[in-house]
């Protein structure tokens, strides 16, 4: 039965997809089917959203994980036969794609950020390539097409509560063979750099931890967040993983971006498109960052960064 | 004692593209490399033969001159390689790839881990280590930060999700994409690059292997993005900063 289905693990994110769900099916006359873990709310509000199904997944066992439901999911793919499968872009997200994929045989589009169906029905993705250098337009010949979209991608969809649909619930899978034996929360950021008016990123070329209140005493002045690259979050776990600007972090479209000891590789690059103004202080005349920059300081950040705070509190009165 | 086969592609080094005329992609300057987190596992699979003894693989499939690649990655720890190397090997997409090393280590190679990189740097479709898992019909533990082989034999895994870290264990023989974080790569010496010349390297023909299959995903089509702009550069003397500031200024974006 044609259809499209969406498939995320966190109420939020399964909105986000119920948009652009409800985008591609409502012209052809579709359904839309929600598959998202029961969290004690009766899925009404996947209704709302835009989902004629909705598909409760029963809570797991402590020590399972989102593989498990699997073999069921992919069984009830391959019943239902819907055209084409939406999941978000979390790490779970993506692996689970992959095998779903895989085990359907069909093709799935990666961190997909758009979609659209052209007039003969195929659906034609985009996607980032060669680390955000290039965008890459594909088609999936096989059914049914599938696509991971990072979280953001799509505003959440608008709650209808006039709509009707059905509700259904999944017993719970067999235990897989990986088994979960410990789960740590990781610290999260209070701020949302998504949404910052600026942003002062911190790279590589910064020193020490302690260092970052550099960036903070910056990012004060102009009333912006401080955010990172890749390195600094994943490798030093100097800040948190949701202040990771780029391909596989996030993007930001700030008025104002200053990199601090940032090189500038296309991977940071394409987080930072959107920004409006982008600065950089970088000691390397020669780093990309300076490519990719309105304007550029050459120097050294430790030299520079002082000067220039002073300089801004004289320019604002602050 | 385990049998670790770590997977790698040889990709364009993404930094020497450039944007050519209306919107295409230019790779007349290009240069190659191992994929960056590719390092990462192969790094891994010696690490965890140091520790455990055993052996290491080294796998890939691309075009013929990716035998480059192969060398390189023989010079960061790896016992022997293998190469599936053919022409038409050059555009894979995730599931050809995945059937491909699939199929050799199924057929010819002696596996309890096998070690993928997160994504490659080229495509970063995310996809060759699941998939892979997938064909061979063992579980995959993806994003992997921190990786043990415990005395009985069963793996340990610190897996990055969303909202912190998930430790699984799961019985070998087991698929793991790695992240970054989880080692730093060795930067091969002038004697590990003599020494990998001596190892064992077993070439694959296509014509050896099942017929590949046709790509899941076709692409209609590559546009390069737009990321560069006119930068003014200001030294770093106090004139320049206060110039800088006056540039900031009149942007309007301080206030
Ligand atoms: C598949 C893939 C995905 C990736 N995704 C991301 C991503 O989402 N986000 C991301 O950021 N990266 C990502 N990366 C990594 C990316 O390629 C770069 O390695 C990373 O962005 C570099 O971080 P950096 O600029 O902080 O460090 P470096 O590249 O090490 O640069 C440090 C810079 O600081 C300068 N410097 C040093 N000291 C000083 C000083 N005292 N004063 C001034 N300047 C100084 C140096 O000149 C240098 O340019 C990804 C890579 C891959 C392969």
């Amino acid at each position: 039965m044609p259809g499209v289905w969406i498939f995320a693990e966190k109420k939020d994110l399964a909105q986000e997809l119920l948009t652009i769900g409800r985008e591609l099916a409502s012209p052809i006359g579709v359904k839309v089917t929600a598959i998202v873990p029961d969290q004690g709310d009766q899925g009404d509000i996947y209704i709302a959203g835009g989902a004629d199904e909705v598909v409760l997944l029963s809570p797991l066992a402590e020590d399972m994980s989102l593989d498990a439901w699997l073999p069921v999911i992919a069984a009830e793919a391959k019943k239902a036969d819907p055209d084409l499968i939406l999941l978000a872009a979390t790490a779970r997200g993506k692996d689970f794609a992959a095998r779903l994929a895989a085990r359907l045989e069909t093709g799935l589009c990666s961190n997909c950020i758009a979609l659209h169906r052209e007039e003969n029905g195929t659906i034609v993705m985009e996607r980032l390539a060669y680390g955000g250098a290039a965008v890459q337009q594909v088609t999936c010949p096989t059914r049914p097409v599938i696509a991971t979209i990072p979280p953001r991608t799509f505003a959440p969809a608008p709650a209808d509560h006039g709509r009707l649909g059905e509700i259904r619930k999944l017993p719970p899978p067999p235990p897989s063979p990986v088994r979960v034996i410990a789960r740590k929360t990781k610290e999260r950021s209070s701020q949302d750099i998504t949404e910052a008016k600026a942003v002062i990123c911190v790279g590589r070329g910064m020193e020490k931890q302690e260092d970052i209140n550099i960036a903070r005493q910056l990012a004060d002045l102009v009333g912006g967040e401080v955010g990172c690259t890749r390195p600094i979050s994943e490798e030093l776990h100097w800040l948190p993983d949701d202040l990771c600007i780029g391909l596989s972090g996030v993007q930001v479209k700030p008025d104002l971006y200053i990199g601090l000891g940032v090189s500038g590789q296309i991977q940071h690059v394409t987080g930072i498109r959107g920004a409006r103004v982008i600065c950089a202080v970088n000691k390397d005349e020669n780093a990309p960052i300076f490519q990719a920059a309105d304007l550029g300081i050459v120097g050294d950040l430790y030299d520079v960064t002082p000067k220039l705070v002073e300089e801004l509190q004289k320019a604002t009165g602050r | 004692m385990p049998n670790i086969v770590a997977c790698f592609k040889w990709v364009i080094d993404e930094a020497y593209i450039r944007k050519g005329p209306s919107g295409t992609l230019d790779f007349s300057a290009v240069d190659y490399k191992i994929s960056d987190y590719d390092r990462n596992a192969i790094e891994e699979a010696a690490r965890l033969k140091g520790f455990h003894g055993g052996s290491v693989t080294v796998l890939t499939a691309g075009a013929p001159a990716a035998s480059k690649g192969v060398k390189d990655a023989l010079s960061r720890g790896a016992d022997q390689a293998f190469f599936a190397g053919d022409p038409t090997f050059n555009q894979l997409e995730s599931s050809q790839t995945a059937a491909i090393l699939g199929e050799i280590i199924r057929s010819r190679i002696p596996y309890d881990l096998i070690i993928c990189g997160e994504g490659s740097s080229d495509q970063y479709a995310q996809q060759v280590g699941p998939r892979l898992a997938e064909n061979l019909g063992i579980p995959c533990i993806s994003y992997v930060q921190k990786l043990t082989i415990g005395a009985d034999g069963r793996i340990i895994a610190e897996r990055r999700v969303e909202d912190g870290v998930e430790v699984v264990e799961a019985p070998l023989p087991v698929v793991v994409t790695v992240l970054p974080e989880i080692n730093t790569p060795r930067i091969p010496g002038v004697k590990d690059t003599l020494m990998a010349s001596k190892k064992p390297v077993v070439t694959i023909k296509k014509e050896e292997l099942p017929p590949v299959g046709a790509a899941r995903l076709q692409t209609l089509g590559m546009t390069a993005t737009r990321m560069e702009r006119n930068c003014e550069k200001f030294a770093a003397m106090p004139e320049g900063i206060a110039r800088f500031v006056e540039a900031l200024q009149k942007r309007g974006v301080i206030n």
